[in-house]
């Protein structure tokens, strides 16, 4: 892997305390000597925060597409698909 | 044994994980016609129901694959106390607001995403299906990269770990990029 890629690595094994993780004070200690570090474990946290939200929302979506295909689309959904029908119907647009 | 009546929160996890569709399926068949029915008594209409119960599907699938899930009784048991909980917590809350300003939609079971949050979630929908596929399944799905290697069809656990983080990279250069360098620093 490219280095930036060992970096990335390296932070999220220890951000989700990956099994090659270090001890706590070993990477406390790491964050002082490199302001950079800290940083980038800061921004891959904030990735990590913006993935669950992503997740979030597809598991949602997921969810609704269950409840769809179990008990059909909601009520506020049929005038919708009449008018449907009646501009197929007539050749309205 | 279906999955409504797992009352193992490993074989819960594992199920989820082997085949998600089914599994929540079976779940929401099984028990959302309880939720319905007791949000309907107590003065919900049909779309409460179907929040709540989708905010406590969401809640179970996260403890359960976390691995943080206690079980005392059937998965499906657990979803409707949870959905019951999360519907009279809700009733409080509008209780408590003036008519005026009662919501159409339930509260949001997880706060509102800041902004970067909301910056990773816009760039996220915009990617491409293969990263869009590996950064969820591994970072929310938690999905083993071994089946994630599988079923994505990488030749490898090595290269299926090679593109999640090229696909992490991208998604960090893209925010950096929308945000400036004071929010994602580097």
């Amino acid at each position: 892997m490219r280095p930036e890629l060992e970096r990335l690595q390296h932070i999220e094994e220890q951000l989700l305390r990956g099994p090659a993780a270090q001890p706590a004070a070993e990477w406390q200690l790491q964050l002082l000597l490199d302001p950079e570090l800290q940083a980038d474990a800061e921004a891959q946290q904030q990735l990590y925060a913006g993935l669950r939200a992503a997740g979030r929302r597809q598991l949602r979506s997921e969810l609704a597409g269950i409840h769809t295909r179990l008990y059909g689309p909601p009520p506020e959904a049929w005038p919708h698909r009449v008018a449907s029908w009646l501009r197929g119907a007539f050749g309205r647009n | 044994m279906s999955a409504f009546s797992l009352s193992d929160p490993a074989a819960l996890r594992l199920a989820l994980l082997a085949n998600r569709e089914q599994v929540l399926t079976e779940l929401y068949a099984h028990a959302f016609p309880l939720v319905r029915q007791h949000v309907g008594r107590h003065g919900g209409s049909a779309h409460d129901a179907q929040d709540v119960f989708q905010d406590a599907l969401l809640l179970l699938y996260e403890r359960a694959v976390g691995g943080t899930l206690v079980l005392t009784a059937s998965a499906s048991t657990y979803l409707v106390g949870i959905a019951r909980n999360l519907w009279h917590h809700e009733q409080r809350r509008r209780a408590r607001l003036p008519h005026e300003t009662l919501p159409d939609h339930l509260e949001p079971l997880a706060p509102e995403p800041v902004e970067t949050e909301v910056a990773v979630l816009d760039y996220v929908a915009r990617m491409g299906e293969k990263c869009k596929r590996i950064l969820l399944d591994f970072y929310y799905f938690q999905q083993p990269l071994a089946q994630i290697t599988a079923s994505h069809g990488y030749g490898s656990v090595r290269s299926a770990t090679v593109q999640k983080f090229k696909c992490l990279e991208r998604l960090r250069q893209a925010v950096r990029a929308a945000f400036g360098a004071e929010t994602l620093t580097a």
